[in-house]
């Protein structure tokens, strides 16, 4: 194994439970730099609660329980010793309806680095909410209003902004749960070709419900089912050639 | 016969009504109500007000001019040397026919009186006899029109749902009516207040002593109406109030939205709640025996002088009354922010009281402004602490340590005991309510304004 495709997270044996309800059932996979994941499968197959074991955002549910072990660059996320906000800092996330703070375009992307003291002046702190405007392909639509609020845009520049978001603060995995879903066909298009470009650099997890979406922008998939991780493998051959029944079922809409 | 036996009678007889209707609808189809327009109870409820509208209308028109049209035929058949008598003083006169009438007075001697009691008593009988017969008809007449329109085809809901709506504006025009009434009532008798004292003195003068000669010939005793001095102690308390109430109402608020486990939540929501359950004039003892006391002993302790009755101890408690009025608005503010944006601060790696400084609190402000105004209109009208607490006397001083008094309790102070309804003195409440009420009726009109901007942003 080389150094560019060591596993980045490493999920082992994951198992959550919601008070008695056994959601996600031992599942172990690993992402990668510079690769795109796709999680993919029918609504309630414990999906996005597994991405969202991945930045430790479960810990806000009251009665979630996770068990087993995962790791980032090696290092446990649920150790006691790991700080969740620091973790969080490292592992961004894309939410499935676009929720831009109510404040200006500038403040929402430079609400990470101030929280984090990225930036030790104001030059800095420009400079970097351009970058990460930039890099979400939002800058030319947003350079002349950046003091005009975040919740004025449109749908699908709202959810490239809570990217510009994300990548402001210098993550190194980027969780996407479902970031399409409330977007139109050209919104979706402009975010799935941003997910291709950002690949380079970030390691992606992103949950989906299309199947066209997780065909065109992910190099592996994992498809869920029931809390089991089913089949994993790369996109072409989970599409093309699927080993398994269920997969093979799902894929060609037979149920989900 | 009675006043009350009529409107049984009337009471009753929609009761049959609303029977006999039901019935009819019900053998106009066998039995068969599918073919009925509508349910038979709709025939019911349409005989029923057939009846009750115009035999109450006969009875309200009764009640409200029989009276008088009564009392004037018997004063004009009175003697003309006693109308003289009384020419101006009517009022006098109908008291001692319906003294006689009441079998109050044994004392009475002058025969026109006692023959006018007699006539009085009478014509009241006969007014009411009528009226029971002209509701009594009334409803009758209504009950025949109904039964004779209960027909398979006849559209008893739709009627009934108009009844229903007339009743329902009926009921918001008493209200708005009343809120109108007493408006008018502040407006009048403030009118005469300020066409004895000059509105400038009351509005900006800095001496509240509302004693005023009864007599032309006492001395020391010219009265002033100058209003700064009350406002100034209205304004020291609600500030104090706030003081007190704002952090803790607003923290106690992010507690329970934010940290709270859903058990500590359930506990922790309704016990707060109860402070607002608790009576004013609870407060008022517990101001006044418990926090006065200790703050003055505290105060001696410290080297400081603080009455017995001061500002700060009336503030504070008053300040503990409000906390539900801000924590429990501020809570539905920040539970109204989506959690879609707590989460997504969060998953920035945001700390909780980040989130809650930075993101939270911001967007739920104008409901926590709205929260805190309407717990500032309600300081502004609170009464029975200020009385029992600060005091009454009317300083003009920004010491919280001294005694101070509000609008409120010197409105009380005018009001309480016999009073003479015209002068200065008693009519100056009426001013100072005016104001109050222009004050707090304001400060609620911009916190609902406010308060309702903000839910159109995130609904």
């Amino acid at each position: 194994m080389t150094q560019t495709n060591a596993p980045k997270m490493a999920a082992k044996d994951v198992h959550v439970f919601y008070g008695d309800n056994h959601a996600v059932k031992g599942i172990s996979l690993e992402l990668r730099r510079n690769e795109v994941m796709a999680l993919i499968g029918p609504s309630g197959c414990g999906k996005s609660t597994f991405l969202r074991c991945l930045n430790r955002m479960n810990d806000t549910v009251a009665s979630c329980r996770v068990e087993g072990n995962i790791t980032l660059d090696n290092e446990d996320i649920y150790a006691p010793k790991i700080d969740v906000v620091q973790l969080r800092a490292r592992v961004g996330m894309v939410f499935q309806k676009p929720n831009p703070f109510p404040k200006s375009i500038y403040d929402n992307v430079a609400y990470g680095p101030r929280i984090h003291g990225l930036a030790t002046s104001r030059t800095d702190l420009d400079e970097i909410v351009a970058t990460a405007l930039e890099k979400a392909g939002l800058w030319n639509e947003v350079k002349d209003r950046l003091e005009s609020p975040g919740t004025a845009l449109s749908g699908g520049q709202q959810q490239r902004l809570c990217i510009a978001r994300a990548i402001a603060v210098n993550p190194e995995v980027i969780l996407m749960d479902e970031p399409c879903s409330a977007l139109d066909p050209i919104a979706t298009a402009k975010v799935e070709a941003l997910i291709d470009e950002l690949k380079e650099g970030y390691a992606i997890a992103i949950v989906t419900h299309s199947m066209q979406q997780a065909a065109r922008v992910s190099q592996k998939t994992a498809f869920f089912h029931m809390g089991d991780l089913v089949e994993l493998g790369d996109t072409t051959q989970i599409f093309t050639a699927p080993k398994k029944e269920r997969t093979r079922d799902y894929i060609t809409g037979r149920f989900g | 016969m009675t006043n009350s036996a009529i409107f049984f009678v009337l009471v009753l007889l929609a009761l049959v009504a609303f029977a006999t209707a039901r019935q009819r609808s019900l053998r106009v189809v066998d039995g068969d109500t599918a073919k009925l327009h509508s349910l038979p109870r709709h025939y019911g409820y349409f005989a029923a007000t057939c009846v009750l509208v115009p035999g109450l209308l006969v009875l309200a028109l009764w009640l409200m001019f029989g009276k008088s049209i009564i009392e004037g035929l018997v004063v004009n058949g009175l003697p003309d040397a006693i109308q003289a008598e009384y020419a101006d003083r009517i009022t006098l006169l109908l008291n001692r026919i319906r003294l006689v009438v009441e079998n109050a007075s044994t004392q009475e001697t002058n025969v026109d009186i006692l023959a006018a009691a007699e006539r009085f008593h009478s014509l009241y009988l006969k007014g009411l006899w009528a009226a029971f017969s002209l509701s009594a008809s009334f409803g009758l007449v209504g009950l025949y029109t109904a039964i004779n329109r209960t027909k398979a085809d006849f559209r008893a809901r739709n009627v009934f749902e108009r009844v229903l709506n007339a009743l329902l504006i009926l009921s918001s025009v008493i209200a708005i009516a009343t809120t109108l009434g007493i408006v008018g009532s502040l407006l009048f008798e403030s009118l005469r207040f300020f066409a004895e004292v000059p509105l400038g003195d009351f509005l900006f003068g800095l001496k509240w002593s509302p004693q005023t000669a009864l007599r032309a010939d006492q001395v020391g005793a010219s009265g002033s109406f100058g209003a700064v001095p009350l406002f100034a102690g209205t304004f020291m308390i609600s500030l104090l109030a706030m003081l007190v109430a704002g952090p803790i109402g607003l923290m106690s608020a992010i507690y329970l939205t934010q940290y709270a486990s859903t058990r500590m939540r359930r506990i922790a929501k309704p016990a707060l709640e109860i402070l607002a359950g608790v009576p004013t004039v609870v407060y008022g003892f517990f101001a006044a025996l418990t926090i006065a006391p200790l703050f003055r002993d505290t105060g001696e302790f410290l080297g400081l002088d603080i009455a017995s009755e001061s500002a700060l101890a009336a503030g504070f408690v008053m300040g503990i009354m409000i906390i539900p009025f801000v924590s429990s608005l501020s809570d539905d503010a920040i539970t109204a922010v989506p959690r879609s944006l707590r989460d997504g601060s969060l998953a920035l790696g945001a700390t909780p009281s980040e989130t809650i400084t930075k993101v939270l609190v911001p967007a739920a402000l104008p409901g926590i402004v709205g929260a805190f105004l309407l717990a500032i209109s309600r300081a502004v009208g609170e009464t029975m602490i200020v009385v029992m607490a600060a005091g009454m006397q009317p300083n003009l001083t920004a010491n919280p340590f001294e005694a101070v008094t509000t609008v409120t309790v010197q409105i009380v102070a005018l009001l309480t005991g016999d009073q003479e309804f015209d002068s200065a003195k008693t009519l100056s409440a009426f001013a100072l309510g005016l104001v109050l009420f222009v004050i707090t009726m304001g400060l609620n009109i911009f916190a609902l304004r406010i308060v309702r901007k903000y839910r159109e942003a995130y609904d």
